[in-house]
C-alpha cells in the first residue's frame, strides 16, 4: 500500500486518538464510583441503620443469619457490594430493593461513611 | 399417646444431631484459611487490599452464608466461586468460625 508522506502526521494523529479512546474507555470501565462524602452518607443511613446499626441483628428472610458488620469495612468493597445488589449479582430481597433506590453518588457516600471505622462512641468490638 | 411421644423424641433427636455435628473446629479453620483465604483476606481477616472485605470478627453465620452463596453461584463472583467451590460444608463452618474468632476490625455502625 502506498502512503502519501504528507498524510503521515494525520495517520499518526488518528492512531494516537484511537489508542487514547480505547485507553480512556478502559480506565472509565475500571473507575470506581465518585468520591464519597461522609456527611451525606450518614444522612442516607436511615434506611440502613434498622439492620446494620443494631449489634447482633439478624435478617429473617430468606434465611436467618446475622446482617454483616459494616463499620470499618473497605469503602471499595461496600461500593462493590451495593452495585452487586443493584444489578442482581447478589440476591437478598431487601438489599436489592434498597440498593436499587441508590444513585452511584449515594453508594459512594454510604461507603465513605461506613468505612470510617467503628461506631461514633466506640472502637470496633466484637 | 406413646407413639406420639416416641415420634416427638425422634424429631428432637433428629434435630439435635446436626446441631452437635455442626460444632466448628477453629484450628482446622485456621489451617484452611492459610491454604485458601490468607493471600487476599489476611491471616487475621484484616485484609490489606481495599478490594477484599475485612472478615476479622465478622458474624460467622454471615461468612457461612456468603461462602455457600459463592459455592452455589447464588452470589456471582468468579474469584470467590473458585475458592468457595473447593470448600466442603465443614470447611465453610470452620473457616467462618476461625475468622469470627479473630480480633474485630468491624463494628455495627449507627
Amino acid at each position: 500500500m502506498f502512503i502519501h508522506l504528507e498524510r503521515l502526521p494525520m495517520i499518526r494523529y488518528r492512531v494516537v486518538l484511537t489508542l487514547s479512546l480505547i485507553f480512556s474507555a478502559a480506565v472509565a470501565a475500571q473507575t470506581p464510583a465518585p468520591a464519597g462524602d461522609v456527611a451525606k452518607g450518614e444522612e442516607k443511613t436511615r434506611m440502613c441503620e434498622g439492620c446494620h446499626g443494631i449489634e447482633g441483628w439478624r435478617t429473617a428472610y430468606p434465611e436467618v443469619y446475622h446482617v454483616p458488620k459494616l463499620g470499618g469495612q473497605h469503602a471499595a468493597y461496600i461500593v462493590q457490594a451495593l452495585h452487586e445488589y443493584k444489578n442482581g449479582d447478589r440476591s437478598h430481597p431487601s438489599m436489592r430493593a434498597i440498593a436499587a433506590s441508590l444513585t452511584d453518588q449515594d453508594i459512594a457516600n454510604l461507603a465513605a461513611y461506613y468505612s470510617q471505622g467503628g461506631p461514633k462512641t466506640q472502637t470496633a468490638k466484637k | 399417646m406413646m407413639t406420639s411421644l416416641r415420634a416427638s423424641l425422634l424429631v428432637v433427636a433428629t434435630l439435635a444431631v446436626p446441631a452437635l455435628a455442626g460444632a466448628a473446629d477453629i484450628v482446622a479453620g485456621q489451617a484452611k484459611v492459610k491454604e485458601v483465604c490468607q493471600a487476599c483476606h489476611g491471616i487475621d481477616g484484616n485484609s490489606p487490599s481495599p478490594d477484599y472485605p475485612k472478615l476479622g470478627g465478622q458474624y460467622p453465620d454471615y461468612i457461612q452464608k456468603a461462602l455457600r452463596d459463592y459455592k452455589s453461584g447464588a452470589r456471582k463472583n468468579p474469584i470467590m466461586a473458585g475458592f468457595a467451590g473447593t470448600l466442603t460444608q465443614k470447611d465453610i463452618e470452620n473457616v467462618a468460625a476461625y475468622y469470627a474468632s479473630q480480633p474485630a476490625v468491624l463494628a455495627p455502625r449507627y
